[in-house]
């Protein structure tokens, strides 16, 4: 009944195009991160399909209606904002009653329904407070309560854990997760944050520049990625990147760095960038692989990075186990783990040598 | 601590103490001529307070009634008393700021939400309070006593005057005190932040409702302060009251000039007891104000 369609939108801010043609298929109940960079559109799409910004072309549907036409309040959604967008004035019981009020339910179903909200975000002793007195997590809570006691199809959230400190977030995000599968809603969500991404979504959005750059699964957009765009956001710290060429036995060659490509239909003289996570870079103990100085280390706890200095313009960096031995200064030989070593057009980015 | 460290604060507050005493010198000469009696007003040397207190300039501006013989002075029988004038007063400034603040408002919003003018609409508004009153009181009096009454008698045949009533005095101080709305206003309703019009519409409100139940209550202490602000203006507006009505409409400002006798000179006791009355409101809610402006904005919840 909630199922969410994006056919062709587009939204242009004079001179400047925001979204440039959206295509997007969600389906009921399903929850979905639009992730991407400032500026590349998620939030202009999230407006389109809630009716805060009007489509320059293209189609919203909602359900089995195109709600293009349609009033913000007329689309069955409830949206939980970055600044969450509590009424100061009103106490935390009128600000979760409030959509109640507008649809002018009877004051005792009133009640009800906002002790039943409030109850499910564990907020019930704040309904007399001001949302001033609220710490940032009630804050964050009263803001979800206001949305889901008018039960919406479809919630859309526009950074809604961006101002929280760490610890919190994560707190938060299992929250999310929560109340998703309690209330079996299409979930939307907008994020820069690529970990809120990866952990929460069912399928992700990436989004760069106005455009659709690859939907699918956390872990397949983070081990598949369709483009260098995708595979240098998620990550952290982010993958490899090496700029090469395919040399005329096939092989792929950067300054330091030569791997035999198998077979793969490279075309010699092509250029290529190589991208493989840290994660997947091994230090040899054999003799095989490429030379480098170890230039950094950065322990992590769980690991360490290594920054190993091959005579390439970048370091490569390597998470290697904790216990590994390794000093700044020496040299060492690394390799890749070749299942994981992913090619992109050296010109246009898009994933090569599939 | 240098000599000249330890003796600054001293200065600043000897240089303050003086500045108030010349400020409030006349004020306090208005207060204790208007409890002195005839003689004393002009007494040589001058009597700093009443030697004889009496509440009689007071009776004099406040009674109901006919003067009687002892209250009676030839120029107060002009003018007699200051109830006509103070509901004049009364009438004229609170509607025309009421009038003026909802305009002003609904005006401020509509630029703050909608860009209404262009983007320099809100300084234009401004540049039109530096226009002197003086430069419109003239053209206005003509259209108030001439134009209008006889476009109307031509086209209507009836005679509608503007000068010399209340409404039309009113008129143009809703009118002269709207860019100073508009102005306080934008600052106010830009301070509410869009998304909380975001979510009421998103939760189905509309504009009208929005506004009445996010915004106005939001703003509301901007509201009071403006309102104030353009109600003192209003209450001491003198020279377009004094060339737009004559001889039935006398506002406070106006009255105040009217202590003047052939036979007595002028008579400082009972101007100085109504500028006394006069300012006592000026005063509270000039106090009113500073209180709302410091109290201020929280919207505390409003994470930037």
């Amino acid at each position: 009944m909630a199922r969410i369609a994006l056919r062709g939108l587009v939204k242009t801010f004079g001179r400047i195009t925001a979204v440039a043609g959206v295509d997007l298929e969600i389906g009921d109940g399903e929850f979905v991160v639009l992730v991407g960079p400032s500026g590349c559109g998620k939030t202009t799409t999230l407006n389109m399909l809630s009716g805060l910004d009007t489509p320059t072309s293209g189609e919203v549907v909602i359900g089995d209606r195109v709600v293009n036409e349609l009033e913000p309040g007329e689309r069955d959604l409830g949206m939980v904002f970055q600044d969450l967008a509590l009424f100061p004035h009103l106490t935390v019981f009128e600000n979760i009653a409030f959509g109640l009020r507008v649809k002018r339910v009877p004051d005792a179903a009133v009640r009800a329904r906002v002790r039943e909200a409030a109850e499910a975000m564990r907020i019930a002793p704040l309904l007399d407070k001001k949302p001033a007195q609220c710490s940032g997590g009630e804050a964050q809570r009263v803001a979800l309560a206001r949305t889901i006691v008018t039960k919406p199809a479809v919630f859309l959230m526009d950074e809604p854990l961006s101002s929280l400190d760490a610890k919190l977030r994560v707190e938060m995000r299992t929250e999310l997760k929560r109340l998703h599968r309690s209330l079996g809603a299409t979930f939307v969500y907008v994020t820069h944050d690529q970990a809120e991404a990866m952990t929460m979504a069912d399928r992700i959005v990436v989004m760069d520049r106005g455009r659709v750059q690859q939907v699918g699964p956390p872990l397949s957009v983070y081990s598949d990625p369709a483009n260098r765009f995708v595979a240098g956001f998620f990550g952290v710290p982010a993958m490899n990147f090496v700029d090469g060429e395919v040399g005329t036995g096939g092989q792929f060659q950067a300054p330091g760095i030569t791997l035999d490509l198998g077979g793969r239909g490279a075309v010699p003289g092509s250029r290529l960038a190589l991208g493989v996570r840290p994660e997947h870079v091994r230090l040899a103990d054999d003799g095989a692989g490429w030379p480098a100085a170890v230039s950094l280390l950065e322990p992590l706890g769980d690991g360490t990075l290594v920054f190993l200095d091959y005579g390439g313009p970048a370091s490569v960096v390597a998470k290697v186990d904790a216990e590994e031995k390794v000093a700044v200064g020496d040299r060492r030989r690394f390799t890749f783990r070749p299942d994981r070593v992913v090619f992109f057009d050296g010109a246009t980015g898009e994933r090569a040598l599939r | 601590m240098t000599v000249r460290r330890r003796l600054a604060p001293w200065g600043r507050h000897a240089a303050l103490v003086a500045w108030a005493a010349l400020v409030l010198f006349p004020i306090f000469w208005m207060i204790s001529t208007s409890f002195k009696d005839a003689w004393e007003w002009v007494a040589w040397p001058p009597h700093w307070l009443p030697h004889e207190p009496t509440l009689h300039n007071y009776r004099q501006v406040f009674t109901f009634t006919e003067l009687g013989r002892e209250l009676s002075r030839s120029a107060t029988d002009q003018v007699f008393n200051i109830w006509p004038a103070l509901r004049d007063s009364v009438v004229i400034c609170s509607l025309a700021s009421l009038a003026s603040l909802l305009l002003g408002t609904f005006l401020a919003y509509a630029v703050s939400r909608f860009g209404v003018g262009g983007k320099n609409f809100r300084y234009a508004i401004l540049t039109i309070r530096m226009v002197p009153p003086i430069v419109i009181a003239i053209p206005i009096l003509m259209y108030y006593a001439i134009m209008i009454p006889h476009t109307t008698t031509v086209l209507f045949g009836a005679r509608l005057s503007l000068f010399d009533t209340s409404l039309g005095l009113g008129l143009l101080y809703t009118v002269t005190t709207l860019p100073f709305v508009i102005w306080m206003m934008l600052s106010f309703i830009d301070e509410v932040p869009y998304t909380l019009e975001h979510a009421a519409r998103l939760m189905g409100a509309g504009r009208i409702y929005t506004i009445r139940r996010v915004v106005l209550p939001l703003v509301a202490s901007g509201m009071v302060v403006t309102f104030l602000f353009i109600f003192i203006l209003n209450w001491s507006e003198f020279l377009l009251a004094l060339t737009l009505t004559h001889p039935n409409v006398t506002t406070l400002p106006v009255l105040l000039n009217k202590f003047q006798s052939a036979v007595e000179g002028r008579l400082y006791g009972p101007q100085a007891a109504i500028g006394t009355v006069i300012t006592v409101p000026v005063v509270v809610l000039g106090i009113l104000i500073q209180k709302h402006l410091v109290k201020g904005f929280s919207f505390g919840m409003i994470r930037r």
